[in-house]
């Protein structure tokens, strides 16, 4: 039970702090390192899950495999969203980027 | 019990290298504390014995994170820190917002009923196990996720052209 | 035991490799030469650069040398001799292997020089190249063994070496190997003649010595590595295992060192060019190819 509580409170502050970086930066760049951090607290709740009440399911762990490739595709839409701007106003910063037309 | 104190060492190495990652001033150093952080995560995995997943963690972040670096020094003013410029912006709702999530799921962690623990994982080969699952009960999942890879490539690509005139 | 017995191996591999290194490079055999260099490193100065990001500096060259040792924590030298088998080895490998390019990113952004960042940003291009030629060739080993432990992808070779069932996935392996371990033909992060020793360029004294000593562990590593997943291993008939697998491993590594010597160093662009356009198209026929034969002949 203790095992299961202490990886679930690290999922949880690594939630927090995953938002208060995503919500708190203003570039492009360090806003996904944000969601990233969120997206890494979400797979340690899924792998405690998979670990401590169904072992025999391994659906839990497809999960996280899916959450990883998410990490991934996020980051690769990012930059390409990023690049695009950075061409266009010479920038990525948000506070600029009030509409997201080139 | 080693379980725990290990599952909490690299939580901890976790959450510290995350906090890192926003408090520090070189962007190099940002991108790299993300990759330890999800180095720390994965071994969390490790310890929580759930073997492929955090080999593959380990290895997928190495190459993600360093690929950040690498975009952090292209779009940032200032990538070696060395000018001290402020990147960020309402920061007292954005600490408030952040204490204020991790506190609620914190206290649902606590007020759920979590029912019955497993003690160990079914013996056996759990590397065999996982591929069966993908390629049997969860292929149309895992098709699912080849596809989406695959819009996401044409999508960047596409996106991330530059625009011939 | 088998865990002191493996390091002592990797670094008695280490200074073997570096005088065939001194040889294949000046064209002298000189068995003391690598002892004389690191002597004389330990005793000079060590110079920290200006405004250096002290961490990565330090950290860089140290993180090398880990990689290799973890990547090595997995092989077999014979049979029980190995430190921990892993049911996800060949992947776990891997995984150590890609902490290469990290240490080597530190290592060129930490010294605040020019040549040196230049070099580490250049690795992560070459990591982008050679890491699916890496990938997809143990794809096609695992397939072979259908296990990821790295003792069943030896025994599983034992009626026909994999560099005979699949000499495509070797060649593909063996040149992504090279570019993995920098060296001559893709020596771009190091590069010297164009960018003055690249990574290494700002170290000196001691912390060369280390760099250069975990440069030397890594070559012994991966030429281990290509023994392990398509030479057989410690397989042979009259010798003792671990002599099959010390034999084979040296002949890879000496191969290693003396391909790059008649060929000149590839471009950047070159060599992504060639591993997306050419590498990624044959791995992925070596796959179907050889899930093609699993099928039809059987193993």
């Amino acid at each position: 039970m203790a095992t299961l509580i202490v990886a679930l409170i690290v999922g949880a502050i690594l939630f927090g702090v995953g938002l208060y970086g995503s919500l708190s930066q203003t570039n492009l760049v360090m806003i996904m390192m944000g969601v990233e951090l969120m997206l890494a607290g979400a797979m340690v709740n899924l792998v405690a899950f998979w670990r401590f009440l169904h072992p025999e399911a391994y659906s839990g762990q497809m999960f996280v495999l899916i959450v990883m490739t998410v990490m991934a595709l996020e980051m690769a839409v990012g930059f390409g969203v990023g690049t695009a701007r950075f061409r266009y106003k010479g920038s990525v910063e948000m506070e600029e980027a009030r509409d997201l037309k080139g | 019990m080693l379980q725990t104190v290990f599952v909490a060492l690299f939580g901890i190495a976790a959450i510290w290298f995350g906090v890192v990652v926003f408090t520090t001033s070189s962007m190099v150093r940002s991108a790299l504390a993300l990759l330890f952080s999800q180095t720390a995560v994965g071994a969390m995995f490790l310890a929580m014995q759930a073997e492929f997943l955090g080999v593959l963690q380990i290895m997928m972040m190495a190459t993600e994170m360093s690929i950040m670096a690498i975009f952090m020094v292209m779009y940032m003013m200032d990538p070696g820190g060395l000018m001290g410029m402020d990147m960020t912006h309402q920061k007292r709702l954005s600490q408030a917002a952040g204490v204020l999530g991790a506190l609620v799921v914190i206290g649902i962690v606590f007020l759920a009923g979590w029912g019955s623990i497993a003690g160990s994982v079914p013996p056996g080969q759990q590397v065999h196990d996982l591929g069966i699952e993908l390629m049997e009960r969860s292929m149309l999942i895992f098709e699912t996720a080849g596809i989406t890879i695959l819009t996401a490539m044409i999508a960047t690509i596409a996106v991330a052209l530059e625009r011939r005139r | 035991m088998s865990t002191a017995i493996v390091i002592l191996a990797l670094l008695a591999g280490a200074y073997v490799v570096a005088v065939l290194e001194g040889w294949a490079a000046t064209g002298r055999f000189q068995p003391a030469g690598p002892a004389l260099d690191a002597v004389a490193l330990l005793g000079r100065e060590s110079v920290v650069t200006r405004s250096s990001d002290r961490i990565f500096f330090e950290v860089g060259p140290v993180l090398l040398l880990i990689s290799a040792l973890l990547a090595a924590a997995v092989l077999p030298l014979a049979p029980g001799l190995i430190i921990t088998d892993l049911a996800t080895g060949a992947l776990f490998v891997n995984a150590a292997l890609a902490y290469v390019m990290v240490a080597l990113l530190m290592a060129g952004w930490g010294p605040d020089g020019v040549y040196a960042m230049v070099g580490g940003w250049r690795f992560l291009g070459q990591l982008v190249g050679y890491s699916m030629l890496i990938v997809m060739p143990l794809t096609t080993v695992a397939m072979r063994a259908e296990s990821l432990f790295t003792t069943r992808i030896v025994e599983s070779q034992g009626a026909m070496w994999n560099v005979v069932f699949q000499p495509l996935g070797f060649v593909l392996f063996f040149l992504a190997a090279l570019a993995v371990c920098f060296l001559p033909p893709f020596d771009l992060p190091t590069a010297p003649g164009e960018l003055a020793g690249g990574v290494m360029s700002e170290y000196t004294g001691a912390r060369l010595g280390i760099m250069r000593l975990a440069r030397m562990v890594l070559v012994v590593t991966l030429s281990v590595t290509v023994t392990v997943f398509f030479l057989g291993g410690w397989l042979g008939p009259v010798l003792p295992p671990w002599a099959w697998t010390l034999g084979k491993s040296l002949v890879v590594a000496a191969a290693m060192l003396f391909a790059g010597r008649y060929v000149p160093r590839v471009r950047e662009e070159h060599f992504l060019q060639w591993c997306w356009k050419y590498g990624i198209p044959l791995a992925l026929i070596n796959i179907l190819y050889v899930g093609i034969v699993l099928l039809v002949v059987g193993k």
